[in-house]
C-alpha cells in the first residue's frame, strides 16, 4: 500500500516538478526581460538627459554667441560711426620776409601748423580740438643715469630742439547744445576778448602777419591765440527778421605772471666765462594744471549783427594776474570790435584797452620774495649770475587795428593760370592801420635785500601801416604779398615794444616786405 | 516754502522747456516737413523720387556750367507743390559737402524757374551753422540758374563759414538744374 502511495506520489509529482521548473524558468526570463527593460529605460533616460544637457549647452552657446556678435556688431558700428564722424582738418602758414633791421635776416618762417579735430559725440554733444606746432621742427629729450667710473652715479639730461619752437594746445573743449541760445562749453576755450582771438586761423586773414594788438605787442593780456581752461555758456538769439545777438561768457583760470627761465652760457674775450640764468616773470596764459592763484577770471563778449555782413561787439576780461606769492592784483581789459560790409568793400577793426593794476606793488612784492634781482659770483674763470625781472607789464596798454579791404576779380584773369581752374577766385587789396599806446610801460626794475631800488617806466607809441594784396584761388588758400612800415618813438628801440623785432638800440622803424602762404583743409 | 519752490520750479521749467525744444541742433527738418518749408502756401505735395542716372548727371552738369558739385546723390527726392490744381513749383532735397560733411537742404523752385525759398534740413559741421539762419537763406529767393550764387559775388558771405556758403550755392544750382531737366524741359517736350 505504501509502495503504491509512493508510486502514485511519484507519478503525480513528476509533472508538478516539471511545471514548477517551467514556472521558475519563465520567472527568470521575465526577470531578465524586466532587468533589460530597466536598463534600457535607464539608458534611454541617460541618453535623454545627455541630449537635453547637450541641447541646453548648445542653446546657451548659441545665445552667448548671438549676444556676443550683437554686442560686437553694435560696438563696432558705434566705433566705426564715431570714426566716420570724426573729422581731421588743419591750417598752416609760412612767410618769407625782408627787413631793414640789422639783426633780422631775409628769411622763410614757418609760422604755424595747427591740426584740428572735431567729433559729434552724440546728438547735441560735440568735441573740438586744435593742436598747434609753431615754428616747430623737432624736439628730442635724452636722459641717462649711469655709474661713474671709480664710484658714484652720473645723471645726464640732453635737450635738443629748434629755436622758438612751440607745441601748444590751442583749444580742447566739449560742447552741449541745449538750445541755439544756450550752449554749454567746457575745456580749453578761446577767451572771447575782441574778434581776432576767437577767429584767429591764419587762412582767414589776408595779411601775412597778425596784428600788434593781438600778437605783436600784445595789448591783449597775452598773445593770441589765447585759450584758458574754464567753462561757460554761449549762444545766438535772433532779433527780428535779420538781426542776431551772440554771446559767450566763461569763468576761467585766467592769465597769470609765469616764469620763463633763460639759460645763457657766454665766453667773453679778455673776461671770465659767464653762466647766467634770467628768470623773467611775464603775463602768460593760465595753467591747465592746478591754478597758481586763488581768484578766477571772467571773460565775456556780446555781439549784435543787425544784418548779414555787419557786426558790432563788446567784450571784457577781468581776473587776478598775480600768483599767490605776490600781492593780489587784477588785470582788466575791454574791447570794442566790428565789421561793416559795403558790397566789395569791408571795414573790420578792433580796439583793446588793458589795465594792469598795481605794477609797482607787484614789483615790490617780487623784491620781497626774490630778495635780490641780480646775484653773481665768480669761481675761477666762471662767473655765475642769476637775474629776476618783470616783463611785458604796463599800467595801461591800448590800441587798435583797422582793415580796409576791397575784393575784386578782373575778368581777363579768368582765362589765365590764376582763374582757369577755380570757380570763384578772389583778389583782395588790404590796408591795415594800427596804433598802440603804452602808459607806464615797465622798463626796468632792480631790488636788493628785499627792497625795490629801481623802478623805471616810460610812455611809448607804436604805429604800423600795412598794404597788402592777396590772391585766393579758393576760400581756404591765400597767397599774400605785403609791405609794412613799423615805427616807434624816435631814438627808441622797436624791440622793447614788440615781441618779434630784434631791433638794436635806436632802431625805431622797420620797412619790411612779406610774402605769405596760408592754407586750410 | 518747499511747495512754493516746487511751483516756481515747475513754472520756470514750463516756460523754458518750449524754448529749448524749439531749437534742435543737427536735424532741423524731416523729409515730410521739407516741401512745406519752401512752399508754405501749397495745399498738397506729390512726392516723386528720381534716380540719378549718368545721363541725368550729365544734363545737370551741363546746366551748372563752371559750378561743380561736390557729390552726386543716388536719387533725388522731389515734390510737386500744388495749390488746388495749380502747380506752384517743385521742391528738391539736395546734399553738398561743406568743409568735411554733407549739408542736406531743400530748395523750392517756382514755376517761373526762380528759387522760391531754401531751408536747411541737416547740418553736420562743427562750425558755420549760420547758413541755417533765415537772414542768410532769404538771399537765394529769386535767384536762377544763370546767377553765380557765389559768396562775394551775388551772395553775402558769412565770415568763417565760406565753404558752407559755397555749398549752399552749389546745391541750389544743382536743384535748379534738376528741376529744369526733369520738370520744365519734359513739360515743354510734351
Amino acid at each position: 500500500m505504501s509502495i503504491f502511495l509512493i508510486f502514485l506520489l511519484v507519478l503525480v509529482s513528476k509533472p508538478v516538478i516539471a511545471q514548477e521548473a517551467d514556472t521558475r524558468s519563465e520567472i527568470r526570463e521575465l526577470r531578465e526581460k524586466l532587468e533589460r527593460l530597466e536598463r534600457k529605460l535607464a539608458d534611454d533616460e541617460a541618453m535623454r538627459e545627455k541630449k537635453t544637457a547637450d541641447e541646453r549647452a548648445a542653446l546657451t552657446e548659441k545665445v552667448k554667441k548671438d549676444v556676443m556678435s550683437e554686442v560686437s556688431a553694435k560696438g563696432q558700428s558705434y566705433f566705426s560711426k564715431l570714426i566716420d564722424q570724426t573729422k581731421i582738418g588743419a591750417y598752416g602758414s609760412m612767410r618769407y620776409g625782408t627787413s631793414n633791421l640789422d639783426d633780422l635776416h631775409n628769411t622763410f618762417t614757418f609760422r604755424r601748423f595747427v591740426m584740428t579735430m572735431d567729433s559729434p559725440i552724440y546728438e547735441r554733444l560735440k568735441a573740438y580740438m586744435e593742436l598747434e606746432f609753431e615754428r616747430f621742427t623737432s624736439l628730442e629729450l635724452d636722459k641717462k643715469l649711469t655709474r661713474t667710473s671709480g664710484g658714484g652715479l652720473t645723471s645726464e639730461v640732453a635737450l635738443e630742439g629748434t629755436a622758438k619752437s612751440e607745441i601748444s594746445m590751442e583749444q580742447v573743449w566739449m560742447q552741449y547744445d541745449i538750445a541755439d541760445w544756450l550752449k554749454f562749453r567746457g575745456g580749453a576755450v578761446l577767451v572771447p576778448l575782441g574778434r581776432f582771438n576767437i577767429n584767429h586761423d591764419d587762412n582767414h586773414w589776408d595779411l601775412p602777419r597778425r596784428s600788434l594788438v593781438d600778437k605783436g605787442t600784445p595789448v591783449l593780456p597775452t598773445t593770441a591765440a589765447w585759450p584758458e581752461l574754464g567753462a561757460g555758456f554761449l549762444g545766438d538769439i535772433p532779433i527780428g527778421n535779420t538781426g542776431k545777438l551772440s554771446y559767450q561768457a566763461y569763468v576761467m583760470n585766467g592769465v597769470t605772471l609765469n616764469s620763463e627761465v633763460e639759460q645763457i652760457g657766454q665766453t667773453r674775450a679778455g673776461d671770465t666765462t659767464k653762466l647766467a640764468y634770467e628768470v623773467k616773470l611775464q603775463p602768460s596764459r593760465g595753467t591747465f594744471s592746478d591754478d597758481v592763484k586763488k581768484g578766477k577770471a571772467i571773460g565775456t563778449r556780446w555781439a549784435y549783427s543787425p544784418w548779414l555782413g555787419d557786426e558790432i561787439g563788446a567784450s571784457l576780461y577781468w581776473g587776478r594776474y598775480t600768483p599767490d606769492f605776490l600781492p593780489s592784483k587784477p588785470v582788466f581789459s575791454f574791447a570794442i570790435d566790428g565789421k561793416k560790409t559795403l558790397g566789395p568793400f569791408e571795414i573790420e577793426g578792433q580796439y583793446v584797452n588793458t589795465q594792469w593794476s598795481g605794477v609797482r606793488g607787484v614789483a615790490r612784492g617780487l623784491a620781497q620774495r626774490a630778495i635780490s634781482s641780480s646775484s653773481e659770483a665768480e669761481i675761477g674763470d666762471v662767473e655765475t649770475e642769476v637775474e629776476f625781472e618783470l616783463a611785458n607789464l604796463a599800467s595801461r596798454k591800448q590800441g587798435y587795428w583797422v582793415d580796409f579791404r576791397y575784393r575784386f576779380w578782373p575778368e581777363f584773369l579768368s582765362n589765365t593760370i590764376l582763374g582757369t581752374h577755380f570757380a570763384n577766385p578772389q583778389l583782395i587789396a588790404t590796408l591795415r592801420a594800427e596804433q598802440v599806446w603804452f602808459s607806464g610801460l615797465l622798463n626796468s626794475i632792480a631790488f636788493t635785500s628785499g627792497e625795490l631800488t629801481d623802478f623805471r617806466t616810460e610812455n611809448r607809441l607804436l604805429n604800423r601801416l600795412t598794404l597788402g594784396l592777396t590772391y585766393r584761388p579758393v576760400p581756404l588758400v591765400a597767397l599774400q604779398l605785403a609791405y609794412e612800415y613799423t615805427r616807434t618813438n624816435r631814438g627808441k628801440s622797436l624791440s622793447s615794444v614788440t615781441n618779434f623785432l630784434p631791433a638794436r638800440d635806436g632802431e625805431y622803424f622797420q620797412n619790411a616786405v612779406l610774402m605769405g602762404l596760408a592754407f586750410g583743409f | 516754502m518747499l511747495e512754493k519752490s516746487l511751483r516756481l520750479l515747475c513754472l520756470v521749467s514750463g516756460l523754458v522747456y518750449p524754448l529749448l525744444a524749439i531749437a534742435q541742433e543737427g536735424i532741423f527738418l524731416k523729409e515730410p516737413e521739407a516741401p512745406k518749408a519752401v512752399f508754405s502756401d501749397a495745399t498738397s505735395f506729390d512726392r516723386k523720387e528720381i534716380r540719378s542716372t549718368e545721363e541725368l548727371r550729365e544734363k545737370i552738369r551741363q546746366r551748372m556750367g563752371k559750378t561743380k558739385t561736390s557729390l552726386w546723390e543716388e536719387s533725388y527726392v522731389t515734390f510737386i507743390a500744388k495749390k488746388g490744381d495749380t502747380v506752384l513749383g517743385y521742391a528738391v532735397i539736395v546734399e553738398e559737402i561743406g568743409k568735411h560733411r554733407p549739408i542736406t537742404f531743400v530748395v523750392g523752385v517756382g514755376s517761373d524757374r526762380k528759387i522760391k525759398d531754401a531751408a536747411l534740413m541737416v547740418y553736420r559741421e562743427a562750425y558755420g551753422g549760420e547758413v541755417r539762419d533765415r537772414r542768410f537763406l532769404q538771399q537765394y529767393k529769386g535767384k536762377q540758374l544763370t546767377d553765380p550764387l557765389l559768396p562775394f559775388r551775388d551772395i553775402q558771405n558769412i565770415s568763417g563759414a565760406t565753404l558752407s556758403v559755397e555749398a549752399i550755392g552749389r546745391g541750389s544750382k544743382k536743384a535748379l538744374a534738376l528741376v529744369e531737366v526733369v520738370f520744365f524741359e519734359k513739360a515743354e517736350r510734351q
